[in-house]
């Protein structure tokens, strides 16, 4: 009986072993393919932006390996840095409220403008983009930015309803609006919709807040649900949700190349900016070669990548990248708006004074409006 | 095990510094106690729904199959534990969706389309694909290891069935359906996929105000007040439940 | 008789409900990661193998399931022991401050995950040990343990607590007992729970998001397809975890079955 138990033990490692053996084959494959040694450059980031479409060119060209590492929410990527030993990380792709967390944490390196086209971004604003820039010194380089405004299904709502938020309040989208599970854009659109747009939705008075509040209420009875990123997608794509509130063209453009009936746009009450950049984190210790990649996304064919890139759409920041999106992707500067002298054209919406560039609130606290949206979410 | 446990109690005042003023600050809000009342009626519907659910399976498993069928069973209520629980959520998504799966089928025979996303329905559904095989299988383990000899006596002594169940198998497995519906209780408490992904947080539960509350910039300490309190609330459920498990053989 | 049959009957319907619901969304997983369209809708588009290849071909996918297998296998080790000693020490010994030891045993599932994440980084990062595929395991060594405790302590619930002292008394000495005794008496559970927490460290992804670093399990890379874009990856992730993890679990089967068999004979 030992013994038999002892035979079948071999058998069963010899059965593992073979079964370990057929899973682990292709992986030294695989481990083989990358055995040509590529520098890595650990990146921290939003989805998709070290995803083969963004980087694949940069990575045969100077046999570099990005290994990302996605995050969702600022909060997270600020703790994933703080935690990890020092040198985990070479590169970061965040926004521009965390790119001033970061900068006011002393945690990346100065940047020297005269290495990048700063001349030939779209608008004098990015030039010295607020979070950026400190006591004159530049830190984080700007790379796409997007704007978010009213998200609505086709067959649902049409463009004109869609040009004011108050199309949230429609009846016949009852249960039907959805939230980006995020207090800062929903509330700033609210702001938006209340009139607050000199200084700007984020910085107003304590009256003002309170009527912002108080219309939020109000716009309860409407709300199918709270959504992150995933939700969002779905929810828009089965028609659960007809509208959503606080989200833009980076969530809808991905469904809309996709061919499902939806679009954003940006209201007469405003639209808010998103802006993303990359900086690069002081402990790295491959700073030449990741230098050379913040280089390569200035470069029209950096921002064409940009603008293209599968994980969601941003606006390309440079008027060369601009042009040659025309040239090569027609289809894309369409859809974006990104043509010169559209109706829709981002650079335009932001002459036109429509655009404010979000930010934390100037006269609460963050607190506060993270207080009131969780009051929010569960009245 | 004490050391981890213990270190883990320590580096928690490490990284969370427990200021009073937190504390009076989170537990002043109202929003704060509903979302409480509400976790709590959430995760004891869950242990009661899913008990209740998994009993006549577990029942089932452990009296009237064979023990390869059992064993089997207990191997593929193991496998789902394999494909991610994020996956599963998400399939379920689709299912429920009003344009899903379920109502295309409800259609065919003239029913629906039923909301069922967003809502409490879809919220259960979510922590029984969470909880639901484990519960099972607990629940059989206890069950499996009944002394199959006092079933009988009881049915010799003339007991029905229904009576034999309740006074002799469920006062015997007692402490391994207490543990399943603890664990279950624990695992919805602390879950936020299901109530995120589908009931839409509306309300939102206290796990989705920790994730909130850790969106706010920095606000870990307060995250922590939350996390404070969840635990000593499972620790107490746990700690009742578990004397109660126990409290006549002791 | 034709009541114990129709009893018989009702049973075996609800299981294959039960089972039913279980599977539903694996099936539909599996479904829709043969379909083309990029977002799960009905009507079905085409037949597809292109989110299969992309995730083939993807060397992080093969990194992210090595790191899910070895991080799995060995806190399940570590877990399923720990969860033995500490149901036993509960089991076989009265000492004060017996409750606080169990109290805090069963600690870590209490825990918001997020903040137990947290709190494993700080705690990782001073022994500058955050960011390595050993940190997810120690991380999940502690989620899983009481998980193996609790399992293991049922079983032994049941053992009568004189069999030990009979052994002994027969001149076994205490590791002979629980070699002979305790341990085959408590290998079903034993088994259950490293199954158990295998598969609880094998699906968990918040911890492992924070302290992973730069090494990602296969839940995490899930996550992140998830959070940033959804698309039929994940359900190709899924199914083919799922057929490998059930090819390994019949094939192991099969092997106890003729174990069994062979005993028997």
């Amino acid at each position: 009986m030992a013994k038999q138990k002892q035979l079948s033990r071999r058998q069963f490692i010899k059965t593992s072993t073979i079964a370990t053996g057929a899973l682990a084959a292709p992986m030294i494959f695989t481990t083989r393919k990358a055995l040509a040694a590529p520098t890595e450059i650990n990146m921290l980031g939003w989805y998709g932006t070290a995803e083969p479409d963004m980087v694949a060119d940069f990575e045969a060209a100077n046999n570099v390996k990005f290994v990302p590492k996605y995050y969702a929410g600022g909060d997270n990527m600020l703790a994933a840095l703080a935690q990890n030993p020092p040198g985990t990380f070479d590169l970061i792709h965040t926004d521009a409220e965390y790119a001033r967390l970061l900068i006011e944490s002393d945690l990346v390196d100065e940047l020297d403008p005269s290495n990048y086209p700063m001349d030939d971004l779209m608008h004098e604003d990015f030039m010295n983009f607020p979070g950026h820039w400190n006591d004159g010194k530049l830190y984080s380089l700007i790379t796409r930015y997007g704007h978010l405004g009213v998200s609505y299904n086709k067959n649902a709502v049409t463009p004109e309803q869609a040009m004011s938020y108050n199309v949230f309040w429609d009846e016949n989208l009852k249960g039907k609006v959805g939230h980006f599970d995020w207090h800062l854009p929903n509330l700033g659109e609210i702001s938006l919709l209340n009139g607050n747009t000199d200084p700007g939705p984020f910085d107003i008075s304590e009256d003002a807040w309170k009527a912002v509040q108080e219309k939020t209420l109000s716009l309860k009875p409407q709300i199918g649900g709270f959504f992150d990123f995933g939700g969002t997608f779905a929810g828009l794509k089965n028609s659960e949700m007809l509208a959503m509130v606080g989200i833009g063209d980076w969530v809808t453009g991905i469904l809309e190349r996709d061919g499902a009936p939806v679009s954003s746009v940006v209201p007469e009450e405003g639209g808010i900016q998103w802006t993303e950049s990359y900086s690069i984190v002081s402990t790295s210790t491959k700073k030449d070669i990741v230098k050379k990649y913040l280089e390569y996304t200035m470069s029209p064919e950096g921002q064409v990548k940009s603008a293209q890139m599968l994980g969601y759409p941003g606006f390309a920041v440079t008027n060369s990248g601009r042009k040659l999106l025309n040239e090569v992707d027609p289809a894309e500067a369409k859809r974006s708006g990104q043509v010169d002298g559209n109706s829709n054209d981002p650079v335009e919406l932001i002459k036109q004074g429509r655009i404010h560039y979000r930010d934390i609130p100037s006269r609460q606290s963050l607190e506060d409006w993270n207080d009131f949206w969780s009051e929010y979410k569960n009245a | 095990m004490i050391a981890m446990s213990f270190f883990l109690v320590k580096n928690y005042r490490m990284v969370e510094a427990f200021e009073f003023d937190n504390w009076i600050k989170m537990t002043g809000k109202d929003y704060f106690w509903d979302a409480y009342w509400y976790t709590i009626m959430l995760a004891s519907l869950s242990a009661t729904v899913t008990s209740l659910l998994a009993f006549p399976a577990a029942y089932g498993l452990a009296f009237k199959v064979s023990e390869t069928t059992r064993r089997w069973a207990i191997f593929f209520l193991i496998i789902p534990f394999f494909t991610s629980y994020l996956v599963r959520t998400f399939s379920w998504y689709v299912i429920l969706a009003e344009s899903g799966v379920a109502n295309s089928i409800l259609g065919l025979v003239g029913l629906g389309p039923y909301t069922m996303l967003n809502t409490l329905f879809g919220t259960i559904v979510g922590y029984l694909t969470l909880t639901f095989p484990l519960v099972i299988i607990l629940q059989t383990l206890s069950l499996a290891n009944i002394d199959r000899s006092l079933i009988e006596a009881a049915q010799n002594l003339g007991a029905g069935r229904m009576r034999t169940i309740w006074s002799v198998t469920i006062p015997a497995a007692r402490v391994g359906l207490i543990i399943g519906a603890v664990f279950c209780f624990i695992l919805s408490f602390g879950d936020f996929v299901a109530p995120y992904y589908l009931g839409g947080s509306k309300p939102p539960t206290l796990p989705i105000l920790i994730i909130d509350t850790t969106k706010a910039g920095q606000q870990w300490p307060r995250a922590a007040v939350v996390a404070v309190v969840m635990m000593l609330t499972l620790m107490a459920v746990a700690y009742t439940a578990i004397s109660f498990a126990y409290r006549k053989k002791r | 008789m034709r009541v114990d049959k129709l009893i018989r009957w009702a049973i075996r319907i609800y299981l294959l409900l039960v089972f039913a619901f279980v599977f539903t969304p694996i099936v539909t997983s599996i479904i829709f990661s043969f379909n083309s369209d990029r977002f799960p809708t009905i009507p079905l588009g085409q037949f597809t193998l292109k989110w299969y290849q992309t995730v083939i071909n993807d060397p992080g996918f093969w990194d992210a399931a090595r790191t899910s297998v070895v991080v799995s296998i060995c806190s399940a080790v570590l877990a399923t022991f720990i969860g033995f000693c500490t149901a036993y020490t509960d089991f076989r010994y009265r000492f004060r401050f017996k409750g606080a030891y169990i109290a805090l045993a069963l600690l870590p599932p209490t825990v918001p995950l997020i903040i137990l994440a947290l709190g494993m980084l700080a705690w990782l990062s001073k022994f500058h040990a955050s960011g390595q595929v050993w940190s997810i395991i120690i991380a999940h060594t502690v989620l899983c343990a009481p998980f193996a405790m609790g399992i293991i302590r049922l079983r032994l619930q049941q053992m009568d607590p004189d069999l030990e002292s009979a052994a002994w008394n027969l001149g076994a000495s205490e590791w002979r007992a629980m070699h002979s005794v305790v341990l085959p008496f408590a290998s079903p559970a034993i088994v259950s729970a490293f199954c158990l927490t295998m598969a609880v460290s094998f699906d968990e992804f918040t911890v492992a998001w924070f302290v992973s670093g730069l090494n990602k399990t296969i839940p995490v890379a899930i996550l992140e397809v998830l959070q940033g874009t959804v698309d039929p990856q994940i359900n190709a992730i899924g199914s083919f975890v799922f057929m490998t993890s059930i090819s390994l679990v019949i094939i192991a089967q099969l092997i106890f079955m003729r174990r069994s068999n062979r005993s028997t004979n």
